[in-house]
């Protein structure tokens, strides 16, 4: 049987949004909630680059020696890329500082419970 | 070419400061003159700017570069290739005027009243209120959406360090409960932008709506829907409307009373900003209005109703300010020219006058290092001129002439009334005069009753500057009040554009 | 039992809710200003239903009626709903995503 490799990429990616907001909501563990978020942002990631995927596409870079008619015809579409590369570097500083914070956070209270850290404090 | 560097100095130069006043750490003379001179020249330069567009990298439309567009096949001049946008754009007319201006007036306050009321200011707590405001700025400015996005986040990830650095008890936790709400709400809104681009092949907000209008891509189709309901998720949290109404109100009350008045400017405008993309680019669907006039209503009563339970000072403030904006949502939901004029004045008085409260209440704070109104009382008698401002700040909020919200409200109530929803009306006057019962309230416990024998007033004098700030806001207040034409005949050109 | 006695009795029932803190004058009142203006906002906006069909808003505004008086307490219960619990707040956010993509899904096919 032969699967369309772009339509299971985008089952993929579905499903790690899926994941990824069950692992935030259900999960109690801190580390653990934060993996499900860092989940959901690589599904919209791989979302993305599914998106711009085309079958059978060249890189989008203008050599010399090329055909322009051609090119234009193969060339896959640049600007998901870019965008993945933007977000994911978006990504990076935010799960830093998300980091960042529970290690305070863990420091203070000696647990990485979401249950316990982030209850309500009654104010 | 008409390419206008000027609009890209509105964002570049308070991020150039920022990243300065980072590096400076600990010159502190060196600190407070560079943020004090950045943040009178942020609200100069909109001012200076002539109208236009800025184009980055110099990447205008094909249309519009006389050298490129010579001698071009029909092929490209006759389809979408040659009005398509290459690049970055940002758009700067009269409402943006308006908007970046009002904006840069509050970093100016809030940095001001910053600089003299802690003795030893942080560069980085500036670092990160001139990156706020910068990155509030270029969603205000952008037409490309994917670049709104990207400052969507700056922003978030500027108001979680506002939070952290205040030293307010429980600071760290509402900083990480919003941080993580924010990478849900965030990734889905993204989702949301790259639906459209794989369905129209564009980032940029004009092309995408002449895709649609062009008939190449179907906007009703179920894609469309699902990008519009993913948008709207992502604006609701960049704003603050339920369900985020419950943290951004923790929010406000977790920063020092400086950080919450620029903290609630970014949530104004951003939800004005994103609000206006999604009524650009979706208002041929009817259902949009219904949703934004249905979220704001929920934003209204949810935020006023829990507004009066609650006994910390901030914390009212925090959940009046969400419930306020549920006024802006309804003026930009009524979908008509007078209606959505009416939105955006009320967006601009609400950023100042939320301001003004904030930093007024910022001065019991101040003297009593205590925001919980079951301990606080007699502060009449610690400062009666500031209480007095105070006074005319929450009338001010409650919309009584002459102050400027009166104008606002009685422009979205006549607005409500001519679209043929005056329960819209009934609504907006019944929550009104609830918002002045609260603010009465926490009024009354604050400044008139007895003092409790437990409080202590500390001996530090309130800053000059502060007082000068608040005055600042209430001649603000006034003139935009007698004279409400100055702000709506900037606004009316967009609000007509958008219908 | 007139209206009046009916109000006067959930006063006193809200005031045995709101436990977690030292009841005074102001929290009750306040409480009671909360629950009434949750109330009739509610029913005005529920008027709004009349630009669908004039006899559905006529059954809502019963109803709402009805469910209002008979769960009159409301405010306290909205309030401890409404707390700073991430799992909470996370549930809720989860809620309204679904909510608002299943509207906007049924909206476009029925308005």
């Amino acid at each position: 049987m032969v699967v369309d490799s772009q339509l299971m990429s985008f089952f993929t990616a579905g499903s790690l949004v899926v994941i990824g907001i069950f692992a935030a909501l259900f999960l109690d563990n801190l580390i653990k909630k934060i993996i499900g978020l860092a989940f959901l942002a690589d599904g919209v990631n791989l979302f993305i680059i599914t998106m711009g995927y085309k079958p059978g596409g060249i890189v989008y870079i203008f050599l010399p020696d090329m055909v322009v008619s051609n090119f234009a015809q193969t060339a896959s579409y640049p600007l998901p890329f870019a965008l993945v590369l933007t977000n994911i570097v978006i990504g990076a500083s935010t799960l830093a500082v998300i980091l960042g914070l529970v290690i305070i956070l863990n420091k203070r209270h000696g647990s990485l419970s979401a249950s316990k850290i982030l209850r309500d404090k009654g104010e | 070419m008409d390419t206008n560097a000027l609009i890209a100095v509105m964002v570049a130069l308070p991020i150039a400061s920022a990243l300065f006043l980072n590096l400076l750490d600990k010159k502190d003379r060196t600190i407070k003159i560079l943020a004090i001179i950045t943040a009178i020249v942020i609200p100069i330069i909109p001012l200076l700017t002539p109208y236009g567009s800025h184009f980055f990298g110099g990447y205008v439309p094909l249309a519009q570069n006389a050298t490129l567009a010579q001698g071009l096949p029909s092929l490209i001049t006759g389809t979408q290739l040659f009005q398509f946008h290459p690049g970055i754009m940002y758009v700067f007319t009269s409402a943006q005027q308006l908007m970046v201006f009002v904006l840069g007036l509050i970093t100016f306050f809030a940095i001001f009243t910053f600089l003299n009321e802690t003795k030893r200011p942080s560069g980085v707590y500036a670092f990160l209120m001139f990156m706020g405001t910068a990155s509030v700025s270029a969603i205000l400015l952008s037409d490309d959406i994917f670049n709104i996005f990207v400052f969507f986040e700056i922003a978030a990830l500027a108001q979680v360090g506002i939070i952290v650095a205040s030293g307010i008890k429980n600071n760290y936790e509402t900083a990480l409960k919003y941080i993580l709400l924010g990478n849900i709400a965030g990734p889905l809104l993204l989702l949301g932008i790259v639906i459209l681009l794989g369905v129209t092949g564009n980032v940029n907000v004009t092309d995408m709506i002449f895709t649609f209008k062009q008939g190449y891509v179907d906007p009703n189709s179920p894609v469309i829907l699902m990008s519009l309901a993913l948008i709207t998720f992502g604006w609701l949290y960049a704003s603050g409307l339920p369900p985020f109404h419950t943290i951004k109100s923790a929010v406000y009350s977790k920063a020092l009373p400086h950080g919450a008045a620029l903290l609630q400017a970014f949530s104004v405008f951003t939800l004005v900003a994103i609000g206006i993309i999604i009524l650009r680019l979706f208002s041929y669907n009817p259902f949009t209005n219904i949703a934004i006039i249905g979220i704001s209503v929920i934003a209204m009563i949810l935020g006023i109703t829990m507004a009066i339970v609650q006994t910390d000072y901030k914390r009212i403030l925090g959940y009046l300010a969400v419930g306020e904006l549920g006024y802006i949502g309804i003026g930009l939901g009524l979908g008509t020219a007078f209606g959505i004029t009416a939105g955006l004045f009320q967006a601009v008085n609400e950023a100042i006058i939320t301001s003004f409260l904030f930093i007024g209440f910022g001065t019991v704070l101040y003297k009593t290092r205590t925001s919980n109104t079951r301990k606080l009382g007699g502060m009449m008698y610690v400062n009666p001129r500031v209480a007095l401002l105070v006074l005319l700040a929450g009338l001010a909020m409650a919309g009584v002439p002459p102050l400027n919200a009166f104008q606002s409200k009685l422009m979205l109530i006549q607005a409500a009334i001519q679209s043929g929803l005056p329960e819209l009306g009934i609504i907006m006057i019944l929550l009104s005069i609830v918002t002045f019962m609260t603010f009465m309230k926490a009024f009354y416990t604050i400044y008139m009753r007895p003092k409790p024998k437990e409080l202590e007033i500390l001996d530090n004098k309130i800053p000059r500057s502060t007082v000068i700030s608040l005055v600042a806001l209430l001649i603000i207040c006034i003139i935009l009040g007698l004279f409400p034409q100055i702000a709506t005949n900037s606004l009316q050109t967009l609000a007509v554009g958008l219908v | 039992m007139s209206f009046y006695d009916i109000i006067l009795k959930r006063i006193r029932k809200i005031q045995e809710k709101a436990e977690e803190e030292p009841i005074t004058n102001v929290t009750a009142s306040a409480m009671l200003t909360a629950e009434l203006t949750l109330i009739i906002s509610v029913l005005v906006a529920v008027v709004m239903v009349r630009l669908i069909h004039p006899v559905l808003m006529i059954i809502m505004i019963a109803a709402v009626l009805v469910i209002a008086l008979m769960a009159m307490p409301i405010m306290p219960r909205l309030r401890r709903e409404q707390n700073d619990d991430l799992n909470n707040m996370m549930f809720y956010v989860v809620v309204a995503l679904g909510i608002i993509v299943a509207l906007f899904y049924w909206g476009n096919l029925n308005v």
